[in-house]
């Protein structure tokens, strides 16, 4: 069973010391299968196949995507016929930020703007390099901003903003 | 007053947090009048420094104890002009008492204001009520005291939990111990060591046997502090507790691999221990206290080298012995001596231990349901505080507003300090502390801005 567990967050530990940019297809992808479970009712469960077509993500990547979240605690998976993956937690409880920090590793917009995965421009110098100051500074707002949304907030997104426009619109 | 608007607080607790919060209050608003009640008559000391004994030592650098946050250097600064230290090491590990005399000159600079904006009542706090205005604070004498809001900063918890009253807290005054009898103290963090200083200082010549879960004695601090610089964007946050301690051994080994030490990964991380704290699942909040706790407490909460030598020296002496056990039994013999049961950790079979003395060391993470201060025992009965998922402490929200029986956050009832560990977790240390109050001053402060544009 540890095995089991163990496995695939090693696998993400060698991929995450190759950087990759803001929001791979890796995040992009859990963020849609996190809305997809985010969208079920209580207690119903999504098959990794329907996830997967309705979403046009390969199936195999999504597998290796759900089986990260899980490790991580963000989702619950069941075998058998009746199995399938669902949510740890409400969605409201749930950060964007902190599903992609476990996708694609710390936040950052450029490589060396990352303090655990810090990776050195070799023709520029960190300390003088005023485009990686600014950058740290974007880095901070991306945090705030995905920090501060939750899978809730993501799933509402289309649903809310025409709404708001009627709303609006009445007043 | 003056035509000023004034709202008035009253705090209930006058240790450390306390006259913190006041000194803040006092310092950033003129608008807030303040009156800290406090058992003790005591102001500035409570449980961690009313201690006298030159041995029981601040276990945070003497340059970033300051009470405010925009001066964390000013508990040095006091401790220069006073001249009470002859060296000029600001990264020293000082007695407590300097500490609490520190705290004691604040509150005695902040009583000293103009216009009495801050008071000092030396009674107790038994009771409080809301009423349609803010609170009314009982006191034992018998006075009430209206006010617009109250703020509990009642502290730790000075005596040890229900189900292992077989044991004493040692206070600061000398015990009244065998000098040969052989002491067993439950529990092997800080607390622990402060007790074990005691009975040095008084020349305890006995066995002192220390039992805990695990066994593990504080780590020392280092002369060089270099804490990794981290944002938050960086820590892995809302996961499962495995995901974050995976993530954690990592960090410390590609720390060390370039040529650090693990300390740099705690006190780089510490920043966002709160957050870190609050944004995991009830499921890893409560798998941390089970699994991890024991063993981040012992490399947190760190004690200065020089102790941690002495408490070494003594271990290979034979006079300290730490013995990795729970505690299953307790009874006491004709003799009054305490017989313990004990199942050493990983082993089926029990162990009997007798003791002349226990002394309970066993640290402030209980059941704050079972609080042996009246004053919470009457607010959670009437339902004017509840207790957090974990029972740590008040549950609060993360402005220090109580909550309430039904989940209401109050306007009128706050709590500070320690006893808001299950919100906060780190906040037993003045860093924290200083830093949560300065926060909740500007709030009470600010509030009144408001209801004057209204």
């Amino acid at each position: 069973m540890l095995d089991i567990v163990l496995q695939p967050i090693q696998a993400s530990s060698r991929t995450r010391s190759v950087f990759k940019a803001m929001l791979t297809r890796k995040g992009k992808y859990g963020l849609k299968a996190l809305n997809h479970l985010a969208s079920l009712e209580p207690g119903e469960l999504a098959f990794v196949g329907e996830i997967a077509s309705s979403n046009n993500i390969s199936k195999k990547f999504l597998d290796a995507i759900l089986g990260e979240l899980r490790n991580a605690g963000f989702v619950q998976s069941r075998k058998g016929k009746d199995g399938g993956y669902r949510l740890a937690r409400p969605a409201d409880e749930i950060k964007v930020g902190h599903v992609i920090r476990i996708l694609d590793g710390p936040l950052a917009p450029i490589p060396c703007a990352s303090r655990t995965r810090y990776q050195p421009c070799d023709d520029c110098d960190e300390a003088t390099c005023k485009v990686r100051h600014l950058m740290l500074e974007v880095r901070q707002a991306i945090a705030d901003v995905l920090d501060n949304r939750t899978l809730a907030d993501v799933r509402d997104i289309l649903e809310v903003a025409p709404s708001d426009d009627r709303m609006a619109g009445a007043l | 007053m003056n035509g000023r608007l004034q709202r008035s607080v009253v705090v209930v607790g006058g240790g450390a947090t306390g006259v913190i919060l006041a000194a803040n209050l006092a310092r950033f608003s003129d608008n807030v009048r303040v009156a800290v009640v406090e058992k003790s008559g005591e102001f500035g000391r409570g449980l961690a420094y009313s201690t006298r004994l030159a041995d029981h030592r601040l276990n945070v650098r003497a340059d970033m104890m300051g009470a405010f946050s925009q001066d964390t250097r000013g508990f040095w600064s006091w401790i220069k002009a006073e001249k009470l230290v002859t060296h000029d090491y600001a990264h020293s590990f000082l007695p407590r008492d300097l500490y609490g005399r520190y705290l004691s000159a604040l509150f005695d600079d902040i009583r000293a204001l103009p216009g009495g904006q801050v008071r000092g009542i030396a009674d107790e706090c038994i009771d409080i009520n809301t009423t349609s205005s803010g609170v009314e604070v009982l006191l034992a004498s018998g006075v009430s005291l209206p006010a617009h809001a109250a703020i509990l900063a009642v502290g730790h918890d000075p005596n040890p939990a229900p189900e292992q009253a077989f044991g004493q807290r040692l206070s600061g005054r000398k015990a009244d111990i065998d000098p040969n009898g052989r002491i067993v103290i439950l529990g092997s963090g800080l607390s622990m060591i402060d007790a074990w200083l005691s009975l040095e200082h008084q020349g305890h010549r006995g066995q002192v046997i220390v039992i805990s879960r695990r066994g593990l004695l504080p780590q020392a601090h280092v002369a060089l502090r270099n804490p990794l610089h981290l944002d938050s964007a960086d820590v892995p946050l809302g996961t499962e507790l495995s995901y974050f301690v995976r993530w954690f051994g990592e960090l410390v080994e590609e720390t060390k691999r370039a040529g650090g030490d693990w300390r740099d990964v705690i006190d780089g991380l510490r920043p966002f221990n709160q957050r870190i704290w609050r944004e995991w699942p009830l499921s890893a909040r409560r798998r941390f206290l089970e699994h991890t706790k024991a063993w981040w407490d012992i490399h947190r909460h760190r004690l200065a080298p020089d102790v941690r030598a002495r408490a070494e020296e003594a271990i290979a002496e034979g006079r300290l012995k730490l013995v990795a056990a729970k505690v299953l039994e307790a009874s006491h013999n004709e003799a009054g001596q305490t017989t313990l049961t004990v199942r050493p950790r990983n082993r089926t079979e029990t162990d009997t231990i007798v003791a002349d003395h226990v002394i309970d060391c066993t640290g402030v993470a209980k059941d704050i349901t079972r609080s042996s201060l009246p004053l919470l025992q009457k607010l959670f009965a009437k339902g004017l505080i509840r207790p957090d998922p974990l029972r740590l402490g008040i549950d609060v929200t993360a402005n220090c507003a109580a909550v309430d029986r039904t989940g209401a956050a109050s306007t009128k009832l706050f709590a500070i300090g320690p006893v808001t560990r299950g919100a906060f977790f780190e906040i037993d240390a003045i860093p924290e502390i200083r830093e949560q109050c300065a926060a909740l001053a500007s709030q009470l402060s600010g509030e009144i801005s408001i209801s004057r544009s209204a």
